[in-house]
């Protein structure tokens, strides 16, 4: 075959491992430019999805090949960051494409706010490759100070400042607990490789040094995943955020501490399980804990409010506790089974804040009472949302089912053996039914009651465009899932070794 | 077999999903100016649908139509795509394919956005399909699921001035029963995988609940019956059927009555004895009292009633608890009339609905206090109405006698083994109590002096559609009554082998 992995190591040399990163730091370099030359909006985001579409094939290239490799000790490519960096690029698509129509975006300087996306996700790339303590941190910070200026972005709008200096002081406090548990780590273990320090800390016991480390980085990378008790902020940036950044935050940067978490805690304690005289058993229950506040609290706070971004952000909180499963049952099958939910979820909840986005733009507000009568007045955007709302709820035979009965399953059974997380798949399972009363007034308000109007509404075309890929997505994965779930279960046995 | 279907439909069970999935599709495509085509589409491709169904009951191995082909393996999970008809689930996909076309043709003059009505019904005759013919739980949960959606928007647009809270009232039961369901099919299919890679389909699970121990039994029937049996249902968790079913639809209410309920009698014979038959026997009692009380008590709450279609609600409560009694014998008779009653009881209360569809429709009101006379002025509906009361009170030459003969005299049986002989009085009660609720019920709307409390002016008898689905279904209540053995060859085979595996233990 003439396309396969050859044509990215051909062109990068030993960069190869870095190779859709680079093309996205050279579009963020040249994308300002673009802008002050041309002054027009469609060509910057022209010149991104072409820059996205690069680094998208070299990926898919590298992934289908089976391409292994790695730079500098610092970062390492293998299946498991093909399947996250698929992840980041399609989030990323998916906001640039539909930024260029948002009205959210109209005030902004257009090539700085491109330049700015492609940027954080290169963050969330890092982190995905890293295999370094030193390049998770720079990853996490790189995609999370851009993050902030895209919240601040959004000048219009006194909310979104409110969020932005929320949205700061909250993330340097993470980034300072985050800091502080990595240099403990570095401490007890001597190194800052991380399958270094798996194999140093086998041959240790359990020090308190370790504990306060674990302790300090379940809070900060808490605070990036918005589990309960970190969860505060999510809410007032997701609502202050322009949509389209919103989206992004919602279904990737938060994505961002998943990976991290997966990368230190999964790695380490997996190769110090052999010992056991480490503290798994305590850190899991910590994250089971964590897990069953977390999806309660999310889907509780949602059925109260009224405004979508905010109900979509508490939302966002629960499934966030339903990927923690993975973190409290830390095994290779419950592994596979979060990343094809963080999959699953980048369609259903991307779709809806695009659905959102899409209804702000031409003129509908944010409360769930503007969505009166929607279906009258665009028929299939409002099927396409209570397709989504519905796949967030799990019902069949839409992918969050899907990807919510593998999950859930992973909690109870792990290669023909029960597992001592079946409470914990009971919580989850009740807060899926929880969760349908609050979609449902969605739904309801949609296609039940009565609008002001029914005067018709023309969504822009890349809006339509980006709904309807999510909504093919969510489709499909449901009764397809193994055209991802495949890709996720190497990538878990890649990471579990 | 007096007659035989002459040659083999290919893929008939996967066409029993795919014609109306087709069907819906192209009918719901049909609005604005073709609104008006949009009954003949939903007619076509329901009508295809039932004679898909047909063809199984002139087909003397059902094994040859078995679909199994591998869909989702991966990471120790294992969902497959197997469509069985046997037995148990011959007669149901008779009825579903029978009561959608029906419905249809009854439902033909709706004006109200016709092409979303009719694709909604073919949409949950998907569902339906798929629940009786599936025989995977990953594909059965799936179905038993998209039976909901299409439910909730048929009560939710269609329905009557209290729609929005019956709707979601509906859905909320039923989702939290079916999530209760889903915790069981997992402790199911991860118990049976023992170590092994957990198939989801039938065969393996059953061939696995070998090692089943008692308590786990014991447990999981509990989850799998609360799941299946809120959608019967049973009655302390029964109160969002009457609403349900006076809020929806005509059509509506004859599929929830007519098929819908019965997917939680199914289930609970599919799942919960098939499978786990010790924990059938430690729940026996508790069946026996669910059943007796939602028997005695929808009989006695029909009394209360003033609105005719309410009553007909109730009725159908009472007549899924002599399902349950029925069943609950876990003898071969039993189980036997339990499947025949779920039949019957689909023909009948198809009708009852319907009239009780066409009283609101054609009369104005459903008010029983408010109607009288109503015979002279509308002959046709009053036959078809006494006709309808006749058959669900068990009148002998009608398919509803043989039921509750059956049912009665399985229950006998057992309360004699159980030596508990006066449990029997509770089937008279109930048996005298429906007599009584009928009868006075007919009394005041048919006979006596013609009301005035109403403006009779533009009231007109039965249409020829609603004719038309009302004499087909009156003709079969008609035909299984004189000959039982029909509907009760198909059953006798699957009842008896499940008996003896049930008293196995």
């Amino acid at each position: 075959m003439i396309f396969d992995s050859s044509v990215v190591t051909a062109i990068f040399g030993q960069f190869a491992p870095l190779a859709p990163m680079i093309v996205l730091i050279i579009g963020a370099l040249i994308l300002p430019a673009v802008f002050f030359s041309t002054k027009r909006r469609e060509a910057v985001t022209a010149v991104s999805m072409a820059v996205i579409a690069v680094s998208l094939l070299f990926n898919i290239l590298m992934m289908v090949d089976g391409y292994q490799g790695e730079y500098a000790g610092l970062f390492s490519y293998d299946a498991f960051a093909g399947i996250m960096i698929l992840l980041f690029q399609v989030v990323i698509f998916l906001a640039a494409l539909v930024s260029v129509s948002s009205s959210e975006t109209t005030r902004m300087h257009y090539g700085a706010y491109n330049s700015l996306l492609l940027a954080a996700s290169v963050g969330m790339m890092f982190v995905a490759t890293a295999s370094d303590l030193i390049t998770i941190f720079l990853g996490v910070e790189l995609a999370s100070i851009m993050s902030y200026v895209l919240v601040a972005m959004k000048r219009s709008d006194p909310r979104a400042a409110e969020a932005a200096v929320k949205y700061v002081i909250i993330g340097g406090l993470s980034t300072a607990l985050t800091l502080y548990g990595l240099s403990m780590l570095y401490g007890v273990a001597g190194t800052t490789n991380i399958a270094d320090i798996a194999a140093s800390l086998s041959t240790q016991e359990f020090s308190w040094a370790f504990g306060i480390a674990m302790i300090t980085m379940i809070a900060g990378y808490g605070f990036k995943v918005a589990a309960v008790p970190f969860h505060m902020w999510a809410p007032d940036v997701y609502e202050g955020a322009a949509t389209p950044v919103s989206m992004f935050l919602g279904t990737g940067s938060k994505k961002v501490g998943f990976v991290a978490l997966f990368k230190v805690f999964l790695v380490i304690f997996v190769a110090a399980n052999a010992t056991a005289s480490f503290a798994t058993e305590e850190i899991q229950y910590v994250f089971a804990v964590i897990a069953a506040i977390t999806m309660t609290v999310g889907n509780v706070v949602a059925i109260s409010q009224n405004n979508i971004k905010r109900m979509l952000a508490y939302s966002s909180i629960a499934q966030a506790g339903y990927i923690l499963i993975v973190m409290a049952v830390m095994t290779e099958y419950a592994l596979a089974s979060g990343m094809f939910h963080m999959f699953t979820h980048v369609f259903m909840k991307g779709g809806a804040f695009l659905v959102v986005g899409a209804l702000i733009t031409v003129g509908i507000g944010e409360k769930i009472s503007d969505y009166r009568g929607l279906a009258k007045r665009a028929p299939l955007i409002a099927l396409a949302m209570a397709v989504f709302l519905f796949a967030l709820a799990g019902i069949p035979p839409l992918a969050g089912f899907t990807s919510k009965v593998f999950l859930f399953s992973s909690a109870i059974y792990d290669n023909g053996v029960m597992t001592q997380w079946i409470w914990l798949a009971f919580i989850a399972i009740l807060n899926s039914a929880i969760s349908l009363y609050y979609y449902m007034r969605v739904v309801k308000a949609m296609f039940i009651d009565r609008g002001e109007t029914s005067e018709r509404i023309k969504i822009p075309r890349t809006f339509a465009a980006a709904v309807a890929i999510c909504f093919v997505f969510v489709c499909v994965l449901g009764v397809f899932p193994q055209l991802i779930m495949d890709f996720c279960a190497d990538a878990a046995s890649v990471l579990f070794g | 077999m007096f007659f035989e279907f002459p040659f083999e439909i290919p893929y008939l069970l996967t066409l029993l999903l795919v014609v109306p999935l087709t069907g819906a599709v192209v009918t719901l495509a049909m609005g604005g100016k073709r609104q008006k085509y949009a009954k003949y589409s939903a007619g076509v491709f329901s009508g295809i649908t039932m004679l898909l169904s047909l063809v199984l009951l002139f087909t003397p191995d059902l094994s040859v139509y078995n679909e199994s082909y591998p869909w989702i393996d991966t990471a120790g999970l294992r969902m497959s795509y197997i469509l069985t008809v046997d037995g148990l689930s011959i007669l149901m996909v008779f009825l579903t394919g029978l009561l959608v076309f029906l419905s249809t043709v009854f439902s033909a003059r709706e004006k109200d956005r016709p092409n979303c009505f009719f694709a909604l019904m073919l949409a949950m005759e998907v569902g339906l399909m798929g629940v009786y013919t599936s025989a995977d739980y990953f594909l059965f949960y799936i179905m038993w699921e998209v039976t909901l959606i299409p439910m909730y928007f048929m009560i939710s647009w269609f329905g009557g001035p209290r729609r929005h809270y019956a709707a979601i009232k509906f859905f909320i039961y039923t989702h939290v029963a079916s999530l209760v369901m889903l915790i069981g099919i997992f402790a199911l299919v991860f118990g049976a995988a023992g170590g092994g890679i957990a198939d989801f389909s039938f065969e393996a699970v059953l061939a696995g609940s070998v090692a089943f121990g008692s308590t786990f039994q014991m447990l999981v029937f509990g989850l799998l019956f609360f799941g299946f049996a809120v959608k019967m249902p049973i009655v302390p968790f029964h109160t969002w059927l009457p609403d349900a079913h006076v809020e929806a639809p005509t059509a509506g209410s004859v599929l929830l009555a007519g098929v819908m309920l019965k997917m939680g009698s199914y289930g609970i014979i599919r799942v919960c004895l098939e499978v786990l038959p010790e924990g059938a026997q430690y729940w026996q009692p508790i069946m026996i009292f669910i059943g007796v009380l939602a028997m005695i008590y929808g009989a006695y709450a029909c009394i209360a009633q003033k609105d005719l279609k309410k009553m007909v609600a109730f009725s159908s409560i009472s007549h899924m608890g002599m399902v349950m009694i029925s069943m609950a014998c876990l003898s071969s008779t039993g189980i036997e009339f339990a499947i025949f009653q779920m039949f019957a009881h689909g023909l009948i209360s198809a009708v009852l609905f319907m009239v009780c569809g066409m009283a609101g429709h054609s009369i104005g009101t459903r008010e029983i206090p408010l109607l009288g006379g109503i015979a002279g002025k509308m002959p046709v509906f009053a036959a078809f109405m006494m006709f309808g009361f006749m058959a669900s009170l068990g009148l002998p030459g009608l398919v509803g006698f043989w039921a509750e003969f059956g049912i009665i005299f399985s229950f006998y049986d057992y309360s004699v083994s159980a030596d508990m002989i006066w449990l029997i009085a509770f089937c008279l009660i109930s048996l005298l109590l429906t007599a009584g609720y009928y009868l006075w019920a007919m009394q005041r709307t048919l006979f006596g002096r013609l009301t005035d409390r109403i403006d009779l002016s533009h009231i007109h008898d039965v249409s020829r559609p609603e004719a038309i689905a009302l004499g087909a279904i009156c003709a079969l209540i008609a035909l299984y009554g004189l000959w039982p053995d029909l509907a009760l060859g198909f059953v006798d085979g699957y009842a008896s082998s499940l008996a003896a595996s049930l008293g196995v233990i």
